[in-house]
């Protein structure tokens, strides 16, 4: 799956949301979330299942207090395939190759880092979580204990490795341009994505495929 | 009386790979000792056993009666104040004073012991002015020192710090000295990693040497930092001071600026001579 | 050739009254190394961050006076920055130390063999040619700081602003970097440094400017770090240092071998 060209990857997990919206629920949802959370669960239950279906829970919780089981199911159906593709994706594309196949493409650097940025977000933010959490609790914080202690918990390391990220955002930004971003030239690709025509084929097939859902779907 | 550190035979590796092997030593109350080595030598790793974030492969660690196995890093807190590299990115109360009041808090110390130890902390590192102030206002050497003032709340027998001199200038390095040697007087135990060897030289008084692993040195800095021979294979150099003693052969070879002042003085008055 | 020239440079922060830097004139010339000293909050990094094009143009606020850095006139990679934070400085688009590397180059848009060619020199020079392969979230942060510092030296500036290079880095590795920025220096590139690691730069910089509060308190060679008044600041070597409470006269030594020769 990792020799498949990042355009794929990207199309497939956009696919699947969409089919998700436009085919008739539930069934239409329900198929495309088993997809979607067959793609997560081949990236590993640890990376792929779990922070799937975690990130998709608490939609579901506050879906069941606002509505019907019915109209709970359909959205969260949809909700859980979103979910499940952007952690897949996350999961199974480097945000490099990302960058190179933008830029073979012919997207100025700038955009290409933009839309990479999302995906190595993740990572960063995990790897510094862990470091915040062994900090923290060698100043005394507790994980365990009730939900008064659990949230003041939280808030010791939500806040600091938001306002630390949202500090380096800025610095981050200052350092990219420390390293030859300007605007006009062409960033030279150093390992472009092999691009099959089978690929190609496959990524307008799915566009066509949504296309022809929804047109089917309206009419 | 019970060691406030003690190592017994320590080995721990990360896989298959060992970061530390049979390292066995102790520190008592008031000791003042730095933890030296190479990059990737074991100190990190050292640390992170000592404040229990890793578990022994074999031996075990004691701080003062507590066995960290038997310990969580928050419960060890009481005993372990800790400053990791990057510290500055640690901090996150609105105000400094909050911030440095989080451990106490978190060891459920009544308010007004928790504000007796945060005054106390801030004005050992002459803090006091600045406890109002939002911690990502300030710049990162003073949120440095707030992150020390946050362990040294805790009140802990034994201080862990990981290059809390990085960043600072001299000024600064000398508030972080004040503040260790008043602890370390009062019998706190502090063990330092650190590549300033100058600051070893100046604050602390014994040094332990990993080298890939193992423990290679556990001695005097007066005699270790003078040895150029013994120093150079384990990826060390004398400070500018021991350096100086040793190229102007000054009796006594002294490592600190202070006692080499003094005798420079007193030999180049002998030299000069009636 | 003066490379860079500061004429009369004052800059304010955005928001904020009191300037960073006030009426600052400095040049540095190719070839030689150059050392910004002074105490934290000083304005050194701020300095760094002008000379480099970085400050008001991305960083916004207010700036008065000249900066010319010759032959720079398109700006990207002629001037090399190396920040105090190598972990924010990291593109955090490369998955091994050899892309990390090539990152900047890449982006000059320069031929993939010419893009080799600087990399595998960097890597060389900054002697982390064993760690091309791995992955630069991994790595300590002395080697994240010679990567860094690799990646920068690949653009191959003529203009090399350093801010603490050494700051991460064990004695070993903080001797190489200066001897790198030695020699880069010789090659013709001019390197504007702060620093206060007063006794290495003591033994590398070719002049010294001595910042206080925004303002340039003194500038001179080398020996200004052996001079009275940056030793009675606690900017002076340790040498000079112990000199100078020793009592013993002035002018003090600055290095290990001036003392040496002046003691016999």
């Amino acid at each position: 799956m990792s020799r498949l060209h990042p355009f794929t990857l990207l199309a497939v997990a956009a696919a699947l949301p969409a089919l998700a919206w436009i085919l008739p629920a539930p069934a239409g949802g329900a198929g495309a979330a088993v997809v979607a959370l067959g793609l997560a669960a081949t990236a590993g239950a640890r990376r792929g299942l779990w922070p799937a279906l975690l990130t998709a829970a608490p939609f579901w919780v506050f879906l069941l207090m606002l509505h019907d089981v019915a109209t709970t199911v359909t959205i969260g159906l949809r909700l859980t395939t979103m979910a499940a593709s952007f952690v897949w994706v996350v999961a199974v594309l480097p945000p490099p190759r990302l960058v190179e196949a933008m830029v073979a493409a012919g997207w100025s650097a700038r955009v290409a880092y933009l839309f990479a940025a999302t995906l190595s977000a993740v990572p960063l933010f995990k790897a510094r979580g862990q470091r915040l959490i062994d900090t923290q609790r060698c100043r005394g914080l507790s994980p365990r204990g009730g939900l008064a202690s659990r949230l003041r918990a939280l808030r010791a390391l939500a806040l600091p490795l938001i306002l630390s990220a949202l500090h380096e955002v800025d610095e981050r930004a200052l350092a990219l341009e420390t390293r030859g971003l300007a605007p006009g030239i062409r960033r030279t690709p150093l390992a472009p994505p092999r691009d099959r025509v089978g690929e190609r084929v496959a990524r307008w097939g799915l566009a066509l495929g949504c296309a022809a859902a929804l047109v089917w779907r309206i009419a | 009386m019970s060691p406030a550190l003690r190592a017994d035979h320590v080995s721990f590796a990360y896989g298959p790979t060992p970061a530390l092997v049979d390292v066995s030593f102790a520190l008592a109350p008031g000791d003042r000792v730095a933890l030296l080595g190479r990059n990737g030598a074991g100190k990190s790793t050292l640390v992170k056993l000592v404040t229990g974030l890793l578990r022994p492969g074999a031996g075990s660690v004691w701080v003062d009666d507590w066995d960290t196995r038997d310990r969580a890093p928050e419960a060890l807190a009481r005993r372990v104040g800790s400053v990791f590299q990057h510290a500055d990115q640690q901090l996150f109360a609105r105000t400094l004073w909050d911030d440095v009041s989080f451990g106490p808090r978190a060891l459920g110390l009544a308010p007004s012991e928790v504000a007796r130890r945060v005054a106390r902390a801030l004005a050992t590192l002459d803090l006091a002015g600045l406890a109002r102030e939002h911690p990502y206002d300030l710049p990162p050497a003073f949120r440095k020192l707030a992150a020390l003032a946050g362990a040294l709340a805790l009140e802990p027998v034994l201080l862990v710090l990981d290059e809390p001199t990085a960043g600072l200038d001299r000024a600064l390095r000398a508030r972080v000295a004040r503040a260790l040697g008043e602890r370390s007087a009062e019998g706190v135990a502090l063990l330092v990693v650190t590549h300033d060897l100058t600051f070893a030289a100046e604050t602390l008084e014994r040094g332990l040497v990993l080298d890939r692993g193992r423990l290679a040195c556990d001695e005097p800095l007066l005699t270790l930092l003078a040895a150029d021979d013994r120093l150079a294979p384990l990826g060390l150099a004398p400070p500018p001071v021991a350096a100086l003693s040793a190229a102007l052969l000054l009796p006594g070879r002294p490592i600190r600026a202070a006692d080499a002042a003094h005798t420079l003085a007193r030999v180049a008055a002998s030299r000069v001579g009636p | 050739m003066t490379r860079l020239a500061l004429e009369h440079v004052s800059f304010w922060y955005p928001a904020t009254a009191a300037p960073a830097l006030a009426d600052v004139s400095l040049a540095v010339a190719d070839g030689e190394v150059v050392a910004l000293v002074g105490h934290v909050g000083a304005g050194a990094s701020t300095l760094l961050l002008v000379a480099g094009d970085l400050a008001p143009r991305v960083l916004g606020g207010r700036l008065e006076g000249r900066v010319t850095c010759a032959g720079t006139a398109t700006g990207a990679g002629r001037r090399g920055i190396v920040l105090p934070t190598p972990w924010t400085q990291l593109s955090g688009m490369a998955s091994t130390v050899w892309d990390e590397v090539a990152f900047g180059p890449a982006n000059l848009g320069w031929p993939k063999d010419e893009i080799t060619r600087q990399v595998e020199r960097a890597l060389e020079r900054l002697e982390i040619t064993p760690l091309r392969a791995r992955d630069p979230a991994t790595l300590s942060g002395g080697e994240l700081q010679r990567v860094i510092v690799a990646g920068i030296l690949a653009m191959d500036p003529v203009l090399l602003l350093c801010d603490e290079p050494t700051a991460e880095l064990d004695p070993a590795g903080a001797r190489a970097v200066w001897r790198l920025l030695h020699a880069t220096a010789r090659e013709g590139r001019a390197v504007l440094v702060a620093t206060s690691d007063l006794d290495a730069a003591a033994e590398v910089v070719d002049r010294v400017v001595w910042l206080e509060g925004g303002r340039v308190a003194g500038a001179g060679t080398r020996s200004l770090l052996a001079a009275d008044a940056m030793c009675a600041a606690g900017l002076g070597t340790t040498v000079a240092g112990v000199w100078r409470a020793a009592g013993l006269a002035a002018p003090y030594p600055a290095t290990l071998a001036e003392a040496v020769q002046r003691w016999g």
